[in-house]
């Protein structure tokens, strides 16, 4: 395959050549050797390449070296960005740890624990420098605490899995361990980043109905060494609402209280900036910026306010009553014909002909007329034979085997509603969404069957309420911290559920189950199809995290274990620049190589004189 | 390759030179008004078409029932002998010349043998040509006299072949196994002869020849338009030759042929001989009409 091949050109006599190479082949080896320029760089070429296979390398100071375990901090103080020569701490965290990678030896091992909420083991016990680096290179921190006790249980498991008479654990941290740690079996350095103690947090918000209405309650502490001046401004669904300056004292905190807010479901929003004419900190407002803001989502307690519009139905009456207290939903009632009030309700029931416009809320419509959602016809009687739709959570539970109808309203079937129970003559109960509501229909008056006296009438009911007037999605604080679940509970029917995150990524979530996904900071939306069901909000609020003061030093079992001096001796190896200059060398070879081989252009030419 | 007139006309006013075979030492006739000065006897030689029938010996024809032409002293002419290397080595060359034609170096070769046997007939010189392939002449023109020659030359010239391998010391003395008269000889070649030439050349000169060698390259021989790693074959014995052609190379053997066009050069002289470096990249006419006037070959 790499046999050189020659292009055959006929020639008057190779007499002249066989001298000329002749003369050359005598004159090589024996007399001077000529300057060849070819020749000294593929020697050198040559040597490059020995030499870097040699591997050579140089002695360098450094914190450790043999057997290493080293857990990287990954917690949100990690994110401050008071780091010298890096952006942030955790930046100068990974130039430590690629220190202790390049200057591992040839039989030196390392292990990399990454210290977030969930500690990932990002590598075990290798001795590959281009795989470390690379682990290192796609590591991120976290936005909320650290889990340290888990993390040093990996830490102890590697290390007993290991060499553990000669293995050296490295934490490389700005300090925020917890107490009470437990003892490690290896001897525990301590590299420490950051150095500013500087910031601001806010450490509490949250949204409260009252008697008067919506109040805001935000506080704000102050972890620096200085009284500082800060704006708080809140926002109410993006529209910002208030400013306020707050004076913090050093090491003290000052709160604020919103009154006055608009009673509808809302997301708040609070973050801190700097005062005008504030320069402090080279325009900066501290040095870890995710405490700086935080959201809190208000859901008015009355979100089950039903109001029944009936000329008199004591069975309507009856199954309200009862199924008030169990869902959680107030019913109003107000007299078929008069007008509706304009406070907002969750849920209207039309029970009789509707009279007046149709509300913009979820309408539970019971025997009614005509109406611009769907026409009503005259009666059918043809209703022994129904057919209950299977697998609709609306039916679930319901028999309809015992129920008898005298008669029915025709209703054809609009296009954004299915039935739930049907018949030959016409569906006696469907359901839909339609212009952004819900709604559900039953076609015939309660009072011409024996529904309401069966089992069957308050399941039903219940079922239509569920999906018409849905209690809280959630169930969860009112605000969560990072890597807390969420629990949903949803008995409406939502489908195609899903949950984003302030990044904007979706998750597929059931209507019963948890949702875990909270390592951002900011609001969450739940979704169904394409409308919102919920919100709710993950702040850090952790006075652990937000407290960035630097720790000299860490406390591991019983042993206080300060900053540790590259007292070592590691190596670093050099043969990736011996590679790159052998490189650079073979491009050279190349050039002048194809330089001396270009044909000269055809002169006349004469033989000398 | 016949010549156009002005040229016809430019070789008519020439003359080869002899000057070691000087007419007047066998005093030879060129068709100069010395006649008849003398009626010293000096020698026969054989009759041949277009001699003077009143020249012949007749009592030497009725004995010998062969034509003989007596010569005196001062009658003697100039054999004029051109030896043509038809090898396949000189079938190379790929240079143009102001004709428009290939210069290849057989073709040039053909054009100046052409021009030194016109030159050579129309002063009445007796010239014989020949053609050397392998280790003999293998064909032969003349000898010859007279102008009225000139179109039987072109055409025994035109129809020359190349063909086998240079043997030179062997051909030229092949050439003097023949009953020939010393005089001027031409010998066009490459001299890229494995054998050898020096010995021929030395017999030659020994028997009384005035030699001239007109070493016939190209300008592709002597700077080679090739590079980078060839195998290069040779056009006569087929063998090949595998080098790695570089800069350095190329200077090395440009060196070596015109070290060894200066060594014939320097033997030639040494001996007495003549000898003419042609490159095929000169035209062929300013090559005979000028340089050979400015090397005293002709006048």
């Amino acid at each position: 395959m790499l046999k050189l091949r020659r292009r055959e050109i006929e020639v008057s006599s190779t007499l002249l050549w066989q001298m000329v190479l002749r003369d050359r082949e005598a004159n090589s080896p024996w007399q001077r050797l000529r300057r060849n320029l070819l020749l000294l760089i593929q020697l050198l070429l040559l040597a490059a390449l020995v030499l870097a296979l040699a591997r050579p390398f140089w002695r360098v100071p450094t914190v450790a070296s043999g057997t290493l375990v080293v857990l990287l901090d990954g917690s949100a103080s990690m994110q401050a960005t008071d780091a010298a020569g890096a952006a942030t701490r955790f930046e100068a965290a990974r130039t430590a740890v690629r220190q202790l990678i390049n200057s591992l030896g040839t039989n030196g091992s390392m292990s990399i624990i990454l210290v977030g909420h969930q500690p990932q083991v990002l590598a075990t016990a290798t001795g590959d420098k281009a795989e470390l680096l690379d682990v290192i290179r796609r590591a991120q921190p976290d936005q909320g605490e650290g889990d340290w006790a888990a993390a040093t249980a990996l830490a102890s498991g590697a290390v007993r899995a290991g060499d553990a008479a000669h293995s050296v654990i490295v934490v490389v941290s700005d300090g925020g361990l917890p107490a009470n740690l437990p003892p490690l079996p290896a001897e525990v350095r301590y590299i420490p980043v950051g150095s500013s103690a500087d910031n601001l947090a806010i450490r509490a918000l949250a949204v409260r109905a009252t008697p008067a209405g919506p109040q805001l309650f935000a506080s704000v502490a102050n972890y620096g060494s200085a009284g500082r001046s800060v704006i708080v401004s809140v926002s109410i669904n993006g529209k910002l609402n208030s400013a306020q300056q707050l004076s913090v004292p050093a090491g003290g905190s000052a709160d604020m209280v919103l009154s006055n807010l608009p009673p509808d479901p809302a997301v708040y929003q609070a973050r801190l900036t700097l005062p005008a004419g504030d320069n402090g900190n080279g325009g900066r407002l501290d040095a870890l910026p995710l405490d700086d803001q935080a959201w809190a989502v208000y859901q008015p307690p009355s979100a089950g306010r039903v109001l029944v519009i009936s000329p008199g139905n004591v069975f309507l009456e009856q199954v309200f009553a009862a199924l008030s207290a169990q869902m959680g939903f107030q019913p109003f009632r107000l007299k078929a014909g008069q007008p509706i009030p304009p406070d907002p309700f969750n849920l209207y029931v039309f029970d009789g002909p509707i009279s007046g416009t149709l509300p913009s809320g979820d309408l539970l419509l019971i025997n009614p007329s005509s109406n611009p959602l769907f026409s009503v016809g005259g009666v059918f009687t043809s209703t022994a034979a129904a057919r209950v739709a299977q697998n609709d959570p609306l039916t679930r539970f319901v028999d309809w085997r015992g129920v008898h109808l005298l008669q029915a309203r025709q209703v054809a079937l609009p296009p954004w509603a299915h039935a739930v129970v049907d018949t030959d003559g016409g569906p006696l109960i469907f359901a839909g969404e339609v212009d952004g509501r819900r709604v559900a229909v039953i076609t015939f008056d309660l009072h011409d069957s024996d529904l309401p006296l069966q089992v069957t009438f308050p399941i039903l009911m219940s079922n239509l309420l569920n999906y018409l007037a849905p209690a809280n999605a959630f169930s969860a604080p009112d605000s969560l911290q990072p890597g807390q679940s969420v629990s949903i509970k949803l008995s409406g029917g939502e489908t195609n559920l899903s949950i984003q995150d302030p990044a904007g990524a979706r998750t597929p979530v059931p209507a019963d189950g948890n949702f875990a996904g909270t390592r951002r900071l900011g609001v969450y939306t739940l979704w169904s199809n394409q409308t919102v069901v919920g919100n709710f909000a993950v702040n850090l609020f952790d006075p652990f995290e937000s407290n960035i003061r630097p720790a000299p030093s860490i406390r591991i079992g019983r042993d206080e274990v300060s900053a540790s001096a590259p007292a070592e001796q590691g190596t670093l190896e050099i043969w990736p620049w011996i590679a790159v200059a052998a490189f650079v060398l073979l491009l050279v070879e190349w050039w002048v190589y194809h330089r001396g081989m270009t044909a000269p252009k055809f002169r006349k030419t004469t033989l000398e004189a | 390759m016949i010549f156009d007139e002005k040229t016809l006309r430019k070789l008519d006013r020439l003359a080869l030179v002899a000057s070691q075979v000087r007419a007047g030492q066998i005093k030879g006739e060129r068709r100069s008004l010395k006649r008849g000065t003398s009626i010293e006897f000096a020698d026969y030689r054989d009759y041949t078409r277009g001699d003077d029938l009143r020249r012949v010996d007749w009592n030497v024809y009725a004995r010998l029932e062969r034509p003989y032409i007596k010569l005196l002293e001062e009658e003697e002419d100039l054999a004029v002998h051109v030896l043509l290397d038809a090898s396949r080595s000189m079938d190379y060359g790929t240079t143009s010349d102001k004709d428009g034609e290939s210069g290849n170096k057989f073709g040039y070769a053909q054009r100046v043998a052409a021009a030194l046997g016109y030159v050579a007939l129309a002063a009445g010189d007796r010239l014989t040509l020949v053609a050397l392939r392998g280790e003999a002449p293998t064909a032969q023109f003349g000898p010859a006299r007279g102008r009225g020659q000139t179109l039987r030359l072109l055409k025994f010239l035109q129809d020359q072949p190349t063909a086998g391998s240079t043997n030179l010391d062997a051909a030229l003395r092949r050439y003097l196994l023949g009953p020939r008269r010393a005089g001027l000889l031409f010998l066009l070649s490459d001299l890229f002869s494995p054998a050898g030439y020096r010995d021929g050349l030395g017999l030659l000169q020994g028997r009384g020849y005035e030699v001239v060698v007109l070493h016939i390259l190209s300008p592709d021989e002597i700077d080679p338009p090739l590079a980078g790693d060839l195998r290069l074959i040779d056009a006569e014995t087929g063998a090949p030759q595998d080098v790695t052609l570089d800069n350095p190379l190329r200077e090395l053997y440009r060196r070596k042929i015109n070290a060894w066009c200066r060594d014939i050069e320097a033997y030639c002289l040494k001996r007495g001989m003549h000898y003419v470096a042609v490159s095929t990249g000169v035209d062929w006419d300013e090559m005979v009409l000028h340089h050979f006037r400015q090397r005293g070959l002709i006048k």
